[in-house]
């Protein structure tokens, strides 16, 4: 035999084996990894770089509420959103509808194309279908009626010319409640601006101004007025509501309010500031009826409490009055007069906010009427879903059908989508063009993050497409706006022949010189016309299109008239808390009204509150729940005048005497994620309504509750509700922090009185033993500073933190076993005062990156490992799943792969590629998002700068990026200047069990509180070592 | 109370060797039993190992579970074998010469059972031989910081040196087995008793090696349990980090194991008529060992709480207040009841021979320990620093099937143990009888 080599003999081998299997038959791939082929480009587009991610400016709006945010945009498509630091006045922080609404961009339910009477179709034919419509109607003299949320801008203006007025804008926790109240103070239906950040005493009535309700600027604003460094004063917070939700936590002063009655208490309070005061304007006229004790009684807060408050009011240098978790335009009215009657308009209370069209509940009974009467031809619904959120008893669903064509002009399947007979699913926030008017002198511009996942077309498109029959005069312009070549910028000032704020009634006069053809035309158009004159200093048009597409936003001169107070006829209700027991609605934290309930982030990530996940509870105070002899997760009966369902119990100390509280947002009966999940609120919703003076619909409501023996099947992920004295989270003296504020103290951690073992001088650094040696941090450590004063537990960091590390959700099945993969959780600790007033801490818990990692000496294999920049990393395909690491880490941050977790398609899309999708078997944590530190690094190693500078790291993390208040601050210990290493330094930095020696990389700073004695100790029995004789956080330096 | 009562030399050959081989129906289905369950155990690993950990309950506070729980109850059942065969030999206690084989081998097999655990807990158990440091490519080591890799060395260390040392002790019974044996079954033997022929010479070396290996395997027993207790006692965690965990692991591993000798060899006495060679005495001794143990635990139980008042922590004080009253009470109280209050009767002479009384606090007692290693492994994490975290744990049916599985596991190698081995130490028994006369009738 010829001598066969190695290489021949495995040659045949290969055959051999080959053939074998082809012969059997089977797919001779079967074994192999499916092989997946990258193609280069051949000619590379501009913009884009494989592995480098775009970013665009865009916006993305919530009800009244618009943010600039940065769509990351990678590969040809948008995997994140981000924190637009560019845009003027705004200063990032990523709302968390941003984040929603790019799950719901990929969700899997979404409609990929237009389904007419329930059949696939394509868009021209259901446009043509449309516009069919919509011209018949116009020939029959019937309306077309647009039914959608709130929306300024161009996009409005183009609905109004299509509907030709017709336009209704309602959703149901809009803030109509403070137009009508607007239209009766100031004559004007423009929502007000709060400047919280000046204010020195904040008082709400329940409105969720860090939550849902307003944009990111009151977060912004609030956390600025608790900051001890900005203003050397911290905002003292008083809530008069029945109801202490996630925004209410956040008071430093509860006093519990009969449900329905806050507007007595709210015009008690203006009637007694107005005395104080010396108040004399139009407004003490109507004041002059209020009688506070009849006030009292009615809401439940005592004439002593009432003036506590309004003197307070009085006293701060500034101060801003806010309305109710609800709509209730008479309470936004008692607001308002506080504000005005305390002086405090124009100083933290505006007049010139949000002016596009807001519309109430009585608009949309209006509609109904229409629709009975046959006199609407075509309805459009937009992006909201008035078949879940009016209730049943109104007959919208009912009504609809008898229009002659119902079409939704939306992209996620709703309740509402269901009854329409031609669904037209338009490009989302993230595909689209478009801008918003968010307050008088700002413009917010939207562009596309990536071309349209499916077949969308914008729905400015689909109008302008159809605008012909619609008998549309689209705006007038001179000439077709050309980007090409620059303009001779002459158009500096005012613009001779434009009044922005009356552009249709130019239509008559002026000719059609241009139609535009497409939707992003128009905006240019309208943004020439009626931007770009009022913008200061905007050089060529086209440089300030691409500066304003660049920043996403536009600053222009006010066009707000100065407000003057006309009150008139208007005298205040008597309102008197709902009779029995009080059931308080209220919008939830992530789901809000219910539109964001089928992203599975707003399932998946605990309510702030009471942990509650993938479910709805009804929260009942400890009385009431003795009373009706219900504990945690017992089931119950709700029954309103509206409707019933049975719930599970959550017994919550928010509440006091005979109130219940629900959450909006759940109980749809549509989507893979929402659809069967717990009750909707609306159900319960008055039946007779008028929203206006008297009876809003969401208000005052009263529930008989019963039990029902079963046990419900809610779950939470929340452990215990105190810290036992751990020093998770601390309270200082707000005052004595007001006046050393975060200057670096001689005495770091004092203000906390925590007896520092770290501070314990016999534990020095110099005689501090370790077993191990600490670890070398050549140029970083990197490190995090959470500010506990800061944090409102809004949550969003969590959800940015999902959005960003491919954290697979797991349900609620695997959440009741206790294996939610946040790898970001926020603790919620319900302390109590010495005083007896409660003290709600949220604090923010994340890896601790130690130094000396109780996690990392445990692993036998070497998975988990301390790098050289201070990181506990964590190699996954080295682990073997001991879960060693996750018993011993303290801090409880470590999350195992107890499966492999799967995204259904086309969530995959989202997936952020720099971050590894982990399987079953291995643990995984928090990385301070080492894919972003290391492409930082590398991006200034390019630049020959090897150590990041602080600015580039402040809000490297996700979630440091999205929190809107700066409650995460990310930096490198090495560096002076940085955050952490100056924040370290603070009288009220802590650690938390900084005794087990761990040597952390994130500094707690405590929260202010106006309950706690000044020396910061709060009834624990920890001595005080006097002995601070070394700056117990400098352990870290090696 | 008597020692042994052999008859004479033949009596104990026959005795011994009369229970070898012939399978009785009772024997064929407890047999049969054991290896259905070793089949759910392999099953249930199946099902673990295609979809998950997450098949048993571990959540991400309590990440080890039973499995670990169990982990410890068999280490610690395999404690007293080599305790009763190597130190007591170093000691010459003659107690011992009765019991020291059954336990010896309950030895080796419960640490083969526990072996189990720390393999198929693991997330990704077929990675399982990265826990070895071998030589490769990819530079990769392992972390001797860490106690889990003591574990793998103290772990198998013990079964090494306790399994040598099972195998050497049975040379001279298996050459008697041989003798008494024809055919293949004697050439097994023969080469199992490695050609014994009991010489002089043979067994000068015989009882220098023995010597040698009780002396090597006794620090062991010290050791071992020691290792698997600084699993706990080298982690942060309150209820974990203890420095009396050494010593309390050591004393509750011969209290376990002592009364798993008990459960064992009571009815395998009585079933096999041994009444000459295990009896009273025995059973007297064991109890004894177990109620210093227990003293030993419940000195343990109490300083814990001690210090966990005494140290004013409030991790500390919170897990140990919690264990009495929170969730997991019953299991903590139940552990009380069985490892410091159910022993007690044995303080009465006359309940350290009944074998109902025996057998019943024997049994309470592996139940009372498996419950203690419950309360350390999982009240500890399920509790731990941070109570947001707090979330309790509960085993599923799988975890129940594994367990099971283990013992089914355990079992089938004792039954076929007894029926192939010597499962009393025939030549030790014979050195306590009086060696029979020449020309006795006897000797015959």
């Amino acid at each position: 035999m010829a001598r066969l080599n190695r290489r021949d003999f495995l040659k045949a081998l290969g055959i051999a084996g080959a053939a074998s299997a082809a012969a059997c038959g089977w797919d001779d791939n079967w074994y192999r990894t499916p092989v997946e082929e990258l193609l280069p480009y051949v000619v590379k587009p501009e913009q884009v770089t494989p592995g480098t991610p775009t970013f665009f400016a865009t916006t993305v709006t919530t009800g009244p509420a618009a943010w600039p945010v940065t769509g990351r945009h990678r590969d040809g498509r948008v995997i994140n959103v981000g924190a637009n630091t560019q845009a003027p006045g705004f200063g990032g922080g990523v709302p968390k509808a941003a984040l929603l609404e790019l799950q719901r961009h990929y969700s899997p339910d979404r409609l990929r194309a237009p389904l007419a009477g329930g059949a696939e179709s394509s868009w021209d034919a259901a446009a043509e279908k449309l516009a069919e419509a919509v011209g018949k109607a116009r020939a029959a003299g019937k309306k077309v009626v647009w039914f959608g949320p709130h929306q300024s801008g161009a996009l409005a203006q183009l609905l109004a010319d299509y509907t030709q007025g017709n336009n209704l804008h309602w959703e149901p926790l809009g803030r109509s409640d403070e137009a009508d109240a607007a239209e009766t103070v100031f004559g004007e239906r423009r929502l007000p601006r709060y400047e919280l950040g000046r204010a020195h005493f904040v008082l709400s009535f329940g409105a969720p101004f860090l939550g849902s309700w307003g944009g990111l600027n009151l977060e912004r604003g609030f956390a600025d007025a608790k900051n001890p460094n900005k203003g050397n004063f911290i905002a003292r917070h008083a809530l008069i509501a029945p109801h202490v939700d996630q925004t209410g936590a956040n008071a430093d002063d509860w006093y519990a309010c009969g449900v329905g009655a806050e507007a007595s208490a709210a015009f008690a309070v203006a009637k007694l500031i107005a005395s104080k005061k010396g108040y004399a304007g139009g407004a003490s006229q109507i004041l002059s009826g209020v009688d506070v004790a009849k006030a009292a009684s009615a809401s439940g807060v005592s004439q002593e409490q009432l003036q506590e408050v309004a003197d307070r009011f009085a006293q701060a240098e500034a101060a801003v009055a806010l309305p109710g978790a609800t709509p209730d335009a008479d309470l936004a009215i008692a607001c308002f007069l506080i504000n005005i009657v305390s002086g405090n308009l124009n100083r933290t209370f505006f007049a010139d906010g949000y002016a596009g069209p807001i519309h109430g509940l009585r608009h949309v009974k209006a509609l109904v009427e229409e629709l009975n009467a046959g006199k609407v031809g075509v309805l459009l619904v937009g992006d909201t879903n008035p078949v879940y959120s009016l209730p049943p008893s109104l007959g919208f669903a009912e009504a609809a059908k008898k229009a002659d064509l119902m079409a939704c002009l939306s992209d996620q399947p709703t309740e509402t989508t269901a009854l329409a007979s031609l669904i037209l699913p338009v490009a989302n926030t993230l595909e689209d063009w478009g801008d918003e008017d968010l307050d008088a002198t700002t413009r917010l511009l939207r562009q596309p993050t990536m071309t349209p996942l499916w077949s969308s077309r914008s729905l400015g498109e689909v109008l302008l497409k159809t605008a012909r029959a619609a008998g549309l005069k689209p705006l007038p312009v001179e000439q077709p706006p050309s980007l090409s070549q620059p303009e001779d910028g002459s158009s500096e000032g005012d613009s001779e022949d434009v009044d922005p704020s009356a552009p249709q009634e130019q239509q008559g006069a002026a000719p059609l010189a241009f139609e535009p053809s497409t939707w992003r035309d128009y905006l240019v158009a309208r943004w020439q016309r009626q931007v770009y004159p009022r913008a200061q200093n905007p050089g060529s048009f086209q440089e300030f299109w691409l500066k304003s597409l660049r920043q996403g936003v536009a600053k222009v001169r006010s066009d707000a008239t100065p407000p003057t107070v006309r009150l008139g006829a208007y005298s205040p209700p008597e309102r008197n808390a709902a009779s029995g027991i009080g059931l308080q609605l209220f919008a939830h934290p992530h789901r809000y009204d219910g539109r964001y309930a089928n992203a599975a982030w707003a399932q998946e990530v605990a309510d702030p509150m009471t942990g509650q996940v993938w479910d709805s509870w009804v929260e009942l105070s400890p009385e009431l729940a003795a009373e009706l002899g219900v504990k945690d997760r017992d089931e119950v009966e709700l029954t309103t005048a509206a409707g019933s369902f049975r719930v599970g119990v959550e017994v919550y100390p928010g509440l006091k005497g005979k109130t219940a509280a629900f959450a909006f947002g759940q109980g749809h009966r549509q989507g893979r994620y929402a659809d069967k999940r717990g009750q909707n609120a609306f159900a319960l919703a008055a039946a007779e309504a008028t929203d206006s003076v008297g009876n809003p619909l969401l208000g005052g409501l009263s529930v008989q509750i019963k039990k029902t023996g079963a046990r419900s099947d809610i779950w939470s992920t929340f452990g215990g509700d105190s810290d036992g004295g751990r020093y998770w989270g601390v309270a200082v003296n707000a005052p004595a922090l007001a006046k050393v504020g975060d200057k670096p103290s001689d005495h770091p951690g004092e203000l906390t009185g925590i007896h520092h073992l770290g501070r314990d001088p016999r534990l020095e650094e110099k005689s501090r033993k370790n077993f191990y040696d600490p670890p070398d941090h050549p140029t970083y450590r990197f490190a995090m500073t959470v500010d506990t004063n800061a944090c409102d537990g809004c949550g969003v960091c969590v959800i940015a933190c999902y959005a960003e590390n491919n954290l697979p959700i797991v349900g609620k099945g695997l959440i009741k076993r206790g294996r939610e993969m946040n790898w970001l959780r926020i603790n919620r600790f319900w302390e109590e005062n010495p005083d007896g007033s409660h003290d709600i801490r949220f604090i923010p818990v994340m890896c601790q990156h130690c130094a000396l990692a109780p996690c990392e000496s445990v692993c036998p294999v070497l998975a988990t490992y301390h790098n050289l920049d201070g990181l506990n990393a964590m190699v996954y395909n080295r682990c073997v799943g001991t879960r060693y690491c996750a018993n011993n880490c303290p801090y409880v941050v470590r999350r195992f792969n107890f499966h492999s977790y799967a995204w259904p398609d086309p969530l995959t899309l989202q997936l952020n590629p720099d971050v590894s999708v982990r399987t079953m078997g291995v643990m995984e944590k928090c990385t301070f998002c080492v894919q972003r530190t290391r492409n930082m690094k590398d991006a200034y190693r390019d630049r020959d700068v090897h150590m990041v500078p602080d600015e580039a790291l402040r809000q490297l993390p996700a979630c440091a990026e999205a929190c809107p208040t700066d409650a995460l601050t990310f930096g490198n210990l090495k560096d002076e200047r940085s955050a952490p290493a100056q924040t370290r330094k603070s009288a009220r930095s802590y650690i938390i069990l900084e005794e087990l020696n761990t040597v952390s990389a994130v500094n707690y700073l405590a929260k202010a509180n106006f309950h706690v004695p000044e020396a910061g100790h709060h009834g624990s029995g920890h001595g005080h070592d006097d002995d601070h004789s070394t700056d117990h956080h400098d352990a870290e330096q090696h | 109370m008597e020692a042994i009562r052999p008859p004479s030399f033949p009596a104990a050959n026959r005795d011994i060797i009369r229970v070898l081989f012939k399978p009785s129906a009772l024997y064929l289905a407890s047999l049969g039993l054991s290896i259905s369950l070793v089949g759910v155990l392999g099953m249930a690993l199946l099902i673990q190992t295609w979809w998950g950990m997450g098949m048993a309950g571990q959540n991400n506070a309590s990440f080890w579970g039973t499995y670990i729980v169990t982990f410890v109850f068999w280490v610690g059942i395999g404690h007293a074998g080599t305790l009763i065969s190597a130190i007591l030999f170093l000691v010459r206690s003659k107690w011992r010469t009765g019991v020291y084989r059954a336990s010896e081998a309950m030895t080796v097999f419960a640490v083969m059972t526990a072996g189990l655990f720390p393999v198929l807990h693991l997330g990704r158990l077929w990675q399982v031989y990265w826990f070895f440091p071998y030589p490769n490519q990819r530079y990769l080591w392992v972390n001797f910081k860490s106690p889990l890799m003591w574990d793998v060395f103290a772990i198998s260390t013990y079964l090494t040196v306790s399994t040598v040392f099972f195998f050497i002790g049975l040379i001279p019974d298996f050459a008697i087995v041989r003798d008494h044996n024809k055919g293949l079954i004697a050439k097994i033997y023969n080469l199992a008793a490695f050609g014994w022929r009991g010489t002089n010479r043979q067994w000068h070396h015989y009882m220098a090696a023995y010597g040698f290996f009780a002396a090597f395997a006794a620090p062991l027993v010290l050791s071992v349990h020691s290792v698997v207790s600084w699993d706990f006692a080298m982690a942060v965690t309150a209820g974990w980090h203890s420095t009396i965990f050494p010593p309390y692991f050591v004393a509750g591993a011969i209290f376990s194991g002592c009364a798993m000798v008990i459960t064992l060899l009571l009815p395998m006495s009585y079933l096999f008529g041994w009444k000459d060679y295990v009896n009273e005495w025995h059973y007297d001794a064991l109890a004894k060992m177990c109620l210093l143990t227990s003293a030993i635990l419940t000195y343990a139980y109490a300083m814990e709480y001690f210090i966990g008042w005494y140290s004013q922590n409030p991790h500390e004080w919170e897990i140990f207040r919690w264990r009495a009253v929170g969730e997991y009470a019953w299991a903590f109280w139940l552990m009380v009841f069985c490892n410091c209050v159910a022993p007690l009767p044995w303080y009465i002479p006359k309940l350290r021979t009944n074998p109902w009384v025996l057998w019943t606090i024997a049994g309470l007692i592996n139940v009372g320990m498996w419950m203690e290693r419950f309360n350390i492994v999982v009240s500890s994490t399920a509790h731990s620093f941070d109570p947001a975290m707090w979330r309790m744990y509960a085993p599923t049916l799988l975890e129940v099937c594994i367990l099971l599985g283990s013992a089914g596991w355990f079992f089938m190698w004792f039954l076929l143990f007894a029926k192939t081995m010597p499962a009393v130490a025939i030549t030790e028994i014979k050195e306590q009888i009086e060696p029979p006369l020449k020309g006795s009738l006897e000797a015959k």
